[in-house]
């Protein structure tokens, strides 16, 4: 495969879903075999992918070229860093882990297992995208597939606003109230979580737009645009100047998707409502396109803007942290928990961003994919509780671990891993954003450190209540997974959280090699001298660009 | 103005295909006749056959780049005139394709029905190479008489009737703006011809009568606030006239535009430009938020139609090349994905005899071709990639941006997220929610290669729309002239890595 394998990587899941288009509904094994057939070539691929990345040699690999169409700019352009790595791997592990934990769906399966790869094809398009169209071109493909997931196959969020707390008072999501209008079927969910992130994602569309038209280069190029873009977008406009008003677009408009403190609000329902495999796609790697897009935009090509604004993020970090832990303590329906965990845990990774330091933004990517390992075990065994006890609601389960020991025992493996127990991959990704982010941010290494604490004091109070302790009757049917399908996924996911845990140097030598240009060109950054008028780049720009062989289009004032 | 007409056999070439469709006419017309017995299908693959062939000898002139001006400049075919009647004969025949199965409810004239629409077609067709205001009127007036007659060719129906005599009083309404419109400009100018008045001095008189003809051609793109009889017509009409309705004469209208704003107005282009964007900015946002309240299916594409016809108009507030390149390209996407649509409500129609949302409920149970057709149609319409509509909408968006239209960007962009809601409200209606009557629904032969037609469209000029940039581009040669931001060079790729 060689040099093809990002091609294999993101179009095996895509014919996989073409080819299940022909495929009769009836023929169960067939329809499973071609998921999980392309899903299986997308992991392969992907292995081989991490593993001959080159940490030494660093930069975009793997990079394919093809024009789209040159009057508007476009080529399909994708490539991997250190930082895509990691993340495709995750992506398509979790679509193999996936594809079996959803094995057993009756109900049209081959819808099911359609939309679910394009879901996961369209994720992987933007961790490999290096062209700004090609990556909100992804981004919002992965949203509409969320919806007839959750739509079709999820389940109505009964407890959703109803919390208590030890003491029976009564709680509720206050923070999420703005967008809150209270329902609990499955098409509220569905709809919330795709009106916000298409509402957001066109605010990160403008950012792009202006991001394409101030850089004059007529290209979405982002390898081009961030060599010559941010000096040019250095314009007074508004009080405040262009380059960060298209920042703050840009971040927001992906932050929504991440999910920061106070957007977070369409997430926790999804999970609530989708079923198992699409939680797990959902929470493992839909929401790290959040992070990764922030990196890949705003990062690279508004560096300096970025090191000015980046603080607004370790603010409201730390507001993830806490209030989605205190949430998720309160919260009494399974998935619930793990959403509110997995937005929690987001916070972590927004610190790591924040503190722009090489350890902590490392360790950040990596906890992305520890994360993506964690929160999906997790949410495949939520999903396999839910199916043998059709019910999510805590308090009534207990004492499972009779009937279902394997499920038991890996659910603490879960546990473990998301709070970053030492021998996990989370571990040594906690170490690195703390250890990287201390000197520049203290009290949110605090409050981190008082997050991990929450983390376990709910995942341990859901473990007991749904594992041990006594065991209601009506629940004497539940089966523990024997067969090999469904130990599968698990096991998968398991040996590669414990697996990096234990030998973590090829991923962080992968991760460094992506964040360290990246670092380095954040806070080393020479600032403009001059500030152009409004839509007029100044003349010795021009010259400047043109000398690098930089032809810019005549740039008019905008009427 | 002495008016002589000196023309050789070469220049009537030119007209070849508008004489050929004007004979076929006459031959489905007697044939009808001469053969009452024979099957009205007969006739319909009759004037498909027709409509092919004219197909055929236009994309021949666009590709032998035949063009040229007839009788003193009122008739041109440049490759505008030639895309747009492309299009037009394009939606005709797809449309003719739609309707085999439906004319069966017509208790009289089935035959008469496709020679209304091919004369409606030829007549678009005229329109699209008008070039000055005495063919604009006679061009469109002749397109729209066989819509007055199609609209209410449900004669048992009242809603149709209604429709009909809605759209015709309010047709007749706009054509008299129209005409007296034109009566001032030609007072004010002395000119007929586009081009000829291309200089004159901005006189009150001649700003009202542009403003009367804006309204003309605004009525017939259905754009806010000339936009009042597009639901209850649309409601009304028998579904592939609405179809037709809500494809063919936006197009042929929007090429109208297209001449009169940069041929004839381009000196007064800061005028237009505000006026445009007030339009689009009503368009988009009052019928994107009406069309949230409807139930029935064909009011909701109505609405929806006028909110494209919004985003089109961003396009044309550009005032650019790229920006009607952009249009060209935007009405291309919009006819495979309103056609196949509305292909499915008609097939939907013929099936289950109703046109409200609720009785889409659990359609993927029943017939999951349909469901997922309809499915892209919707989501090319809202805009989701990798679908046409997708990519129209960007094209939009890139050719605004160049020339700074932020306000105009930021509504469409809010637009799209309105949208999303009710198409997904019938997503949801189709595939969320369980079907009342779960029986199988069958489609007909020509209404699936409708279908697929539509889906084929969406998809690839959605997923390889290069092709079809390059065609849309050459198209608009003839704006090649305005100041346009100049298509750079791309700067060399930088080295990798780092």
């Amino acid at each position: 495969m060689g040099d093809y394998a990002l091609l294999y990587i993101l179009f095996a899941p895509f014919f996989g879903a073409l080819a299940l288009i022909f495929v009769s509904n009836r023929q169960t094994l067939l329809v499973r075999g071609i998921a999980a057939g392309s899903a299986f070539i997308s992991l392969i691929a992907s292995l081989y992918l991490f593993y001959t990345y080159d940490p030494v040699l660093g930069g975009y690999q793997f990079v394919q070229r093809f024009e789209w169409s040159r009057q508007l700019g476009i080529a399909l352009y994708l490539g991997v860093d250190g930082i895509g790595t990691p993340l495709v791997l995750a992506s398509s592990i979790l679509l193999f882990a996936g594809i079996f934990v959803s094995w057993h769906i009756k109900d049209r399966a081959k819808e099911f297992y359609i939309w679910i790869l394009i879901l996961a094809a369209a994720t992987i398009g933007v961790f490999m995208s290096l062209d700004l169209f090609f990556l909100y071109f992804f981004y919002e493909m992965s949203v509409i597939p969320m919806y007839l997931l959750l739509g079709m196959w999820g389940s109505h969020t009964k407890k959703y606003l109803e919390m208590t707390d030890p003491e029976g008072m009564k709680q509720r999501d206050s923070v999420g109230f703005i967008f809150n209008f209270g329902s609990n079927s499955k098409e509220y969910a569905a709809m919330k979580l795709v009106l916000f992130l298409s509402a957001f994602a066109v605010a990160a569309f403008m950012g792009i737009l202006l991001i394409y038209k101030y850089s004059g280069l007529n290209t979405f190029d982002i390898l081009v645009l961030r060599e010559h873009a941010s000096t040019l977008m250095h314009i007074p406009v508004l009080g405040t100047t262009l380059d960060k008003i298209i920042w703050v677009l840009i971040f927001f408009g992906f932050a929504s998707i991440a999910p920061l403190w106070p957007l977070h609000s369409w997430s926790p329902v999804g999970h609530a409502a989708a079923p198992a495999a699409t939680s797990m796609l959902h929470a493992g790697v839909l929401m790290k396109l959040g992070h990764f897009s922030i990196i890949r935009v705003a990062f690279e090509i508004l560096p300096e803007t970025t090191r000015e604004l980046m603080p607004m993020a370790a603010v409201l970090c730390m507001f993830s942290i806490v209030y989605g832990g205190f949430v998720a303590y309160y919260a009494k329906d399974t998935k619930y928990v793990i959403g509110y965990s997995s937005s929690s845990h987001m916070g972590y990774v927004f610190l790591g961003m924040a503190a722009l330091d090489y350890i902590s933004l490392s360790g950040a990517v990596i906890y992305m994919f520890a994360h993506a390992m964690a929160t999906g075990m997790l949410f495949s065994m939520a999903g396999w509780v839910y199916d043998q006890t059709h019910t999510r609601d805590i308090p009534s389960l207990g004492g499972l671990s009779n009937k279902m020991p394997f499920i038991s025992a890996c659910f603490v493996v879960g546990c473990m891993a998301s709070i970053g127990m030492p021998g996990t991959i989370n571990f040594i990704a906690e170490v690195m954003i703390i250890v990287g982010s201390w000197n520049k941010y203290p009290l949110q290494v605090v409050v981190a450190v008082l997050g991990i604490v929450l983390t376990m004091a709910y995942l341990f109070k859901m473990m007991r209540s749904l594992f041990y302790g006594p065991m209601d009757q009506k629940y004497s049917h539940a089966y523990d997974a024997v067969a090999f399908v469904d130990r599968l996924p698990l096991l998968i996911m398991i040996s590669v959280s414990i697996g990096f845990g234990l030998f973590p140097m090829h991923l962080y030598n992968v991760v460094r090699s992506g964040v360290d240009p990246l670092i380095a060109k954040i806070t080393h950054v020479v600032p403009v001298a001059a500030a152009p008028a409004l839509d007029a780049p100044a003349p010795a720009l021009h010259e400047q660009l043109a000398a690098r062989g930089v032809q810019l289009p005549d740039s008019r004032a905008a009427q | 103005m002495n008016f002589e007409l000196n023309m050789t056999i070469g220049d009537l070439l030119l007209l070849l295909p508008e004489i050929f469709l004007t004979l076929w006419l006459c031959l489905v017309l007697i044939v009808d006749f001469a053969f009452p017995r024979l099957a009205k299908e007969q006739l319909a693959y009759l004037s498909v056959v027709g409509l092919v062939v004219t197909l055929g000898c236009l994309a021949w002139f666009d590709m032998a780049q035949i063009s040229g001006a007839l009788f003193k400049n009122m008739f041109v075919l440049d490759r505008m005139a030639i895309f747009f009647k492309m299009f037009i004969v394009g939606a005709s025949i797809l449309v003719i394709l739609a309707s085999i199965e439906y004319v069966n409810r017509f208790a009289f004239f089935r035959g008469e029905y496709y020679f209304l629409i091919v004369m409606s077609a030829l007549g678009m067709m005229f329109m699209a190479s008008a070039n000055d205001l005495l063919s604009l009127f006679v061009t469109l007036e002749f397109s729209t008489f066989g819509f007055y007659v199609l609209v209410a060719y449900l004669r048992e129906d009242l809603a149709s009737n209604e429709a009909g005599l809605k759209f015709f009083i309010l047709g007749v309404f706009a054509a008299g703006l129209l005409a007296y419109g034109i009566s001032l400009v030609y007072g004010e100018t002395g000119q007929l011809v586009f081009s000829d008045m291309a200089s004159a001095p901005a006189t009150p008189g001649l700003i009202i009568g542009f403003l009367l003809i804006f309204a003309a051609l605004g009525f017939k793109i259905g754009a806010v606030p000339f936009h009042t009889w597009i639901p209850d017509t649309y409601h009304g009409a028998p579904t592939p006239v609405t179809a037709f309705l809500s494809i063919a004469p936006k197009g042929a209208a929007i090429a109208l535009l297209l001449r009169l704003f940069f041929v004839a107005l381009f000196t007064f282009k800061p005028m237009w430009v505000l006026l445009l964007a007030a339009v689009s900015v009503l368009s988009m946002t009052y019928a994107n938020i009406v069309a949230i309240a409807q139930t029935n299916i064909k009011r909701l594409l109505a609405y929806s139609g006028i909110a494209q016809i919004g985003n089109v108009l961003i396009g044309l507030a550009a005032g650019t090349k790229m920006g009607n390149d952009a249009i060209l390209f935007y009405l291309l996407t919009y006819l495979f994905a309103n056609i196949g649509a509305f292909a499915v409500v008609i097939a939907m129609s013929q099936a289950i005899g109703s046109e409200e949302i609720n009785d889409y409920s659990g359609l993927n149970r029943r017939s999951p071709f349909l469901a997922f057709s309809m499915l892209l149609f919707l989501l090319s319409l809202a805009g989701v990639p990798p679908l046409a509509g997708f990519i129209g909408k960007i094209y939009i968006f890139v050719a605004a941006i160049k020339e700074g239209l932020y306000t105009l960007i930021t509504v469409g962009l809010i637009n799209i997220v309105i949208s999303m809601y009710y198409y997904l409200i019938v997503v949801k209606k189709m595939y969320i929610a369980e079907p009342i009557d779960p029986s199988p629904i069958r489609v007909s032969g020509p209404m699936k290669a409708v279908v697929y037609v539509g889906l084929a469209g969406t998809l690839l000029i959605g997923i390889y729309p290069q092709p079809f940039i390059d065609w849309v581009v050459s198209a608009t040669m003839m704006f090649s002239h305005l100041p346009a931001p100049a298509a750079t060079a791309l700067p060399p790729i930088p080295p990798l890595g780092g």
